[in-house]
């Protein structure tokens, strides 16, 4: 990698990560009905670096450079509105007052995102405020994720804010320990979508970004410590994320291309991640109940113990789709469970399962689906027919790397034929 | 080893209506030649300059004036300027052209600093 790109990756990284830190712990100081200034003032600031950073070049540390100037800018905003409104201007961020505001966790990034789960908000609009604060996506990034125009998102941005600045008395607070407890399960699928979208953005250059998961890893951690794990799923969906964290060592080639588990190096794998993986899934069977992620960390770990692509457990596999796709059926896990079938050798059930996926609507807009049709092709010896499935999956497009990954099957294909 | 001063004029209008992925990107660009330019050696630093104000002190026959900016007439202004390590005008050039300014606005002016007063 060349030293530019290189800098491009830490500039990335650093500005989305400090952004999701700066707005999370100014909303936690100044309260939740200021999102949209803590937005502002991290926007500030980092608009500020970017402007000027040409030009001194990278601070020894950008991260602190951004919170001097974050919480100067802070300051300075909320003594000219305080001028503005008539009210005394000694209002400092440190002082007493603001502790008048005292959050339920103490992880800024927590609680915001908690705030984020408000019960009032639409299940969609709350995870789009939290991607957008607490995780530092752009509007144009979090747009892109869920296939929106940004004026749409933006439109429903504001009003997802307003309606948290609309709630009057303990609303208008973070949310008490007691009501937190209703919180968690969204809190839990929050951390698994954020993880998801890092593992496999759909847009963009990378493959992956480990940034992303590593700090849904974080998060997922410190809820685990401050709330001892008692949310039902919460360990299996920590061991399903350590898991597939485990195989970034081995998921990309040098030239940043997709490595499938068939190519993948195993004995690249992190293996004291997979160690503690299992740990979790352990702790797991205290559940109260079955959830997907009981499932989901299930298939994740039959991969983990598997040390080679063929001694992989394929109707373990299969059993634990079937079950997942009873408890939370959907496109992507019908998807999945037609691919496990082929590798198990049961091409007619497979045959029944992506012909049921195919009703669905979304189902030609998914090149995995595409990709499970051209691999079914291909196990009953139809070249022409996998050929044409790959040419709709790669019109489905992507990140770059997964469309070039798509492309050079075709490719081999072509080859064989 | 001489010193040259890159001056980066650009638009009065190139930043104002750009989205904010935009503007991040052009700003990468630069920021990422600046770090590889300080690791080989070659900057030295530099200034950004405020868009907006400005003045020109004039004297006119004796009678100092002050105008205040912004200059609405003029077809660009200078964005800021940095300072460079180069043998001479050859490979301050060849620096230059590797400029993402180059990429992303249409001019460097290049001047050697006079070094006969350095000790």
């Amino acid at each position: 990698m060349s030293p530019s790109s290189d800098i491009h990756k830490l500039l990335d990284e650093t500005i989305r990560r400090e952004r999701g830190w700066l707005i999370s712990s100014l909303v936690s100081r100044l309260g939740p009905g200021k999102v949209d200034l803590a937005e502002d003032v991290a926007q500030d600031a980092i608009v500020k670096a970017l402007a000027t950073w040409p030009y001194k070049g990278v601070p020894d540390n950008p991260r602190a450079w951004l919170r001097r100037v974050a919480g100067n800018t802070a300051i300075d905003r909320i003594r000219r509105s305080a001028r503005e409104l008539g009210i005394d201007d000694d209002w400092d961020l440190a002082s007493e007052e603001s502790d008048i505001i005292t959050p339920s966790l103490s992880d800024p990034e927590l609680d915001l995102m908690v705030l984020c789960c408000d019960p009032a908000l639409a299940p969609q609009d709350q995870l789009f405020l939290a991607l957008k604060t607490v995780c530092g996506f752009t509007a144009a990034e979090t747009a892109a994720l869920f296939f929106l125009k940004e004026d749409a998102l933006s439109q429903r941005l504001a009003r997802a804010k307003r309606q948290l600045r609309n709630q009057s008395g303990e609303l208008a607070r973070f949310p008490t320990r007691f009501a937190l407890k209703d919180r968690l399960p969204q809190l839990l699928k929050m951390i698994y979508l954020m993880f998801s979208w890092g593992y496999l953005p759909r847009r963009g250059d990378v493959l992956f970004r480990e940034d992303v998961c590593r700090e849904a890893i974080r998060l997922s951690e410190s809820l685990l410590a401050q709330t001892d794990g008692q949310t039902a799923g919460h360990h299996a969906l920590h061991a399903l994320l350590l898991f597939q964290t485990a195989r970034f060592p081995a998921r990309a080639g040098p030239d940043g291309s997709l490595l499938t588990l068939e190519q993948q190096d195993r004995t690249k794998w992190d293996q004291e991640m997979i160690f503690d993986g299992f740990a979790q899934l352990q702790a797991a069977q205290s559940s109260p109940s079955l959830t997907r992620y009981h499932l989901e960390a299930g298939i994740a770990s039959v991969h983990a113990q598997a040390r080679t692509w063929q001694g992989t457990d394929w109707p373990a596999i299969v059993q634990l789709y079937s079950l997942l796709n009873q408890q939370a059926p959907s496109l992507a896990v019908s998807v999945n469970l037609a691919v496990s079938l082929i590798y198990a050798g049961e091409i007619s059930s497979a045959q029944t399962q992506l012909d049921k996926a195919e009703t669905l609507a979304a189902a030609q807009d998914l090149p995995g689906y595409h990709l499970a049709r051209a691999k079914l092709a291909r196990a009953q010896g139809n070249g022409s027919k996998a050929q044409a499935a790959l040419k709709r999956a790669a019109a489905c497009r992507i990140s770059a790397p997964i469309d070039e990954h798509i492309a050079r099957q075709a490719a081999l294909i072509d080859i064989e034929a | 080893m001489a010193k040259f001063v890159l001056m980066l004029p650009h638009a009065p209008d190139r930043y104002t209506n750009l989205g904010e992925d935009e503007f991040m990107d052009l700003m990468k660009d630069y920021i990422g030649w600046v770090e590889e330019m300080s690791a080989k050696g070659k900057f030295e630093g530099g200034e950004k300059l405020l868009d907006e104000g400005g003045k020109i002190v004039t004297n006119k026959s004796g009678s100092i004036e002050v105008h205040d900016g912004p200059f609405a007439e003029v077809a660009e202004i200078l964005g800021g300027y940095m300072v460079i390590n180069a043998e001479d005008y050859d490979e301050a050039v060849e620096i230059a052209r590797s400029h993402p300014h180059m990429k992303h606005n249409e001019t460097i002016i290049i001047r050697q600093t006079d070094a006969s007063a350095d000790d």
